[in-house]
């Protein structure tokens, strides 16, 4: 007696052909027959076959006065950090547009999305000429989301699959059930929590990543279970019995594997405890649809995921006041996401200090935010490894409970890779100076300055930054003398546009929005 | 100031120190995952021409991955690949026909460490 369930899911997985046929000639570098070197599919020290390991949250910070956000009219600064925080910035032309339709408006775009809907808009992606394989070629996938993250319409709906990419972390599993896994978070990315609780349930990924499908009633596997409470829904409130219970009710899950690898989930009523459990103080034959509704219903279950949504928008963590506002909202709507997050997006909060950014950008946000304000496309296969190295590679979050956001981005070799970043849109001339365009020194600092913020997007950068980028540029030809070629001060002109522009791009304004 | 400079002169220093060059890829590629006891293919047919099998090893015991021509003869084999590491292996499949992939370590094939790839015109 089986039902199927989620074979749908494994669309594009064994047994299908799917991605771009390239050419038949032989990659450099690799051999036919056996050569080729080992690569290695990790960061040094990690390993694929990682069991989800679970760490300690940091301490939770006290809340902090701030100063009130300012009032009055609806200013670029506004805009910038709306689209900064619900996606990944904002080119000056759209923020100017924004700024004249008003705050009302601005909101009633970035969570409803524009009138282009779904499309993606700006140049495709490729690598070396050709399109992407996310399939079959290794790193594809991250290169095809972040691409979605550059080109799409509804930002807020891409910033969504990323939070929960990283709420329901999984890693390691096959790349056509992790792309399906992307597509499941993007479609219930502002929707229904209970929707996508349920999807995410019977998510081929997840499953296997939390070894669902080896659960059944003889021998119940609480992996699920337990981060189910503590990281999916509730975070506490909960014991180590409902632990139990819940993974009794949670049996029954298999997946059928063919000749070509992995064939679907399915339920078997065989597999599943169909007993009495005793969940958070009730009693039933509960199955996994039950344990899904417990744990939505259960009081901890709306601030915390309340909580959870609004640190990933606002750097202060909220009053008990917010909270219980947010949760309420939460509830009201049926379990409904876009209205909580419609309530995080118009807080004053989220617009306090626009002259000194507090968050700092993820690197995928900073890569992505850094195309997308330039109408830049995804063209660069370097962007696998730098993402990597910079500690945030899509696809592959490094344990169950996701990354660590926050300052810890901030690692010395990570900045050194965003350095890394910018200087390699400058030096492919694609944000770089254009060659012969500099024909003479700038007539001042100003003008220099001006010149590279609108070269690369006008990025904010502090009054500080503002006025040690001009003293840069003023003394920047100070050891040439009259008697020095023109040609020399050109190419001096074209180094200060150079340094000025890699600075706006990666320097430490660049980390924060 | 001059520490501002002296960090922004340390910070560009860093930047120019450069990236890697782009590979190219060309041939067709067939992303392969490894697990204990199972290869799966992302792609299961191709046409006739180099193949690059992208394999990952998600398990936690070293693979290997043969391929085999529609007659028995073995025409590649990768090296041995550790847990959580990948490879590529390129192998010319010039004639249509069922390929073989497997597994050669110790009774991995017969745990199911096998798959098959068609090549068609």
């Amino acid at each position: 007696m089986t039902t199927a369930v989620a074979e749908a899911a494994a669309a594009g997985g064994a047994g299908t052909a799917t991605g771009h046929t390239l050419d038949a000639s032989l990659a450099g570098g690799e051999t036919v027959a056996g050569g080729g070197a080992e690569t290695a599919a990790k960061p040094a020290g990690k390993t694929a076959a990682r069991r989800p390991v679970r760490r300690r949250r940091p301490p939770r910070r006290k809340p902090v006065r701030r100063r009130a956000a300012p009032s009055g009219p609806w200013t670029e600064a506004h805009v910038n950090r709306l689209f900064w925080r619900a996606g990944f910035g904002a080119r000056p032309d759209e923020a100017a547009f924004w700024v004249k339709q008003g705050r009302s408006a601005t909101l009633r775009y970035v969570l409803d999305g524009g009138p282009q809907g779904s499309a993606l808009v700006g140049p495709a992606p490729s690598v070396e000429g050709r399109p992407l394989d996310p399939v079959n070629e290794w790193a594809h996938d991250g290169l095809w989301w972040l691409d979605r993250m550059v080109r799409s319409q509804r930002p807020l709906q891409e910033k969504m699959t990323l939070f929960w990419h990283d709420h329901f972390a999984t890693n390691d599993q096959d790349t056509p059930l992790m792309l399906a896994q992307n597509r499941t978070f993007r479609r219930h990315a502002l929707g229904s929590f209970p929707k996508l609780l349920r999807a995410v349930t019977l998510d081929p990924a997840m499953q296997l990543f939390l070894s669902l499908p080896d659960s059944d009633k003889e021998h119940p596997n609480e992996n699920f279970a337990r981060e189910l409470m503590e990281l999916f829904t509730l975070g506490k409130g909960y014991s180590e019995g409902d632990i139990r219970q819940a993974a009794r009710a949670l049996t029954g899950f298999r997946a059928r594997w063919n000749d070509n690898g992995f064939g679907g989930i399915y339920y078997d009523r065989e597999r599943h405890d169909a007993g009495v459990k005793r969940i958070f103080g009730q009693r039933g034959r509960f199955a996994w649809t039950d344990v899904l509704e417990l744990a939505v219903a259960h009081p901890n279950h709306a601030p915390f995921l309340a909580t959870k949504l609004w640190e990933f928008f606002v750097a202060s963590p909220p009053s008990r006041a917010t909270v219980r506002n947010l949760a309420g909202i939460y509830r009201r709507s049926g379990h409904r996401l876009k209205p909580v997050l419609a309530a995080i997006l118009d807080h004053p909060a989220l617009y306090r200090n626009l002259d000194a950014p507090d968050m700092v950008k993820s690197p995928i946000v900073f890569v992505a935010g850094t195309l997308r304000t330039n109408g830049l496309g995804v063209t660069y296969q370097s962007l696998t490894w730098m993402l990597d190295n910079m500690g945030q590679r899509p696809f592959d979050p490094p344990s169950v409970a996701g990354w660590e956001w926050g300052p810890a981005w901030m690692s010395s070799n990570s900045m050194r890779v965003r350095f890394d970043w910018g200087n390699r849109l400058i030096d492919d001339d694609a944000l770089g100076p254009k060659p012969g365009t500099i024909t003479q020194p700038p007539a001042s600092p100003a003008e220099a300055l001006e010149q590279a913020l609108a070269a690369v997007g006008r990025p904010w950068i502090s009054g500080v930054t503002r006025s040690h980028l001009l003293e840069m540029a003023a003394r920047f030809f100070d050891d040439l003398t009259p008697r020095t070629r023109p040609q020399r001060r050109i190419e001096r002109a074209e180094m200060l546009q150079r340094s000025l522009r890699l600075i706006l791009l990666a320097g430490p304004d660049a980390q924060l929005h | 100031m001059r520490a501002s400079l002296a960090v922004t002169a340390a910070l560009l220093a860093a930047a120019f120190a450069g990236a890697a060059a782009d590979a190219a890829p060309r041939s067709t590629a067939v992303g392969v995952a490894q697990r204990e006891f199972r290869i799966s293919l992302y792609r299961t047919t191709v046409p006739p021409g180099t193949v690059r099998f992208n394999v990952t090893n998600f398990g936690e015991d070293a693979h290997d991955l043969a391929v085999i021509a529609p007659g028995g003869r073995r025409l590649a084999i990768s090296p041995e690949i550790r847990a959580g590491r990948r490879h590529t292996l390129a192998v010319r499949l010039a004639r249509p026909g069922a390929y073989r992939l497997l597994c050669t370590k110790l009774d991995h094939p017969a745990r199911g460490m096998r798959a098959t790839l068609r090549v068609k015109r």
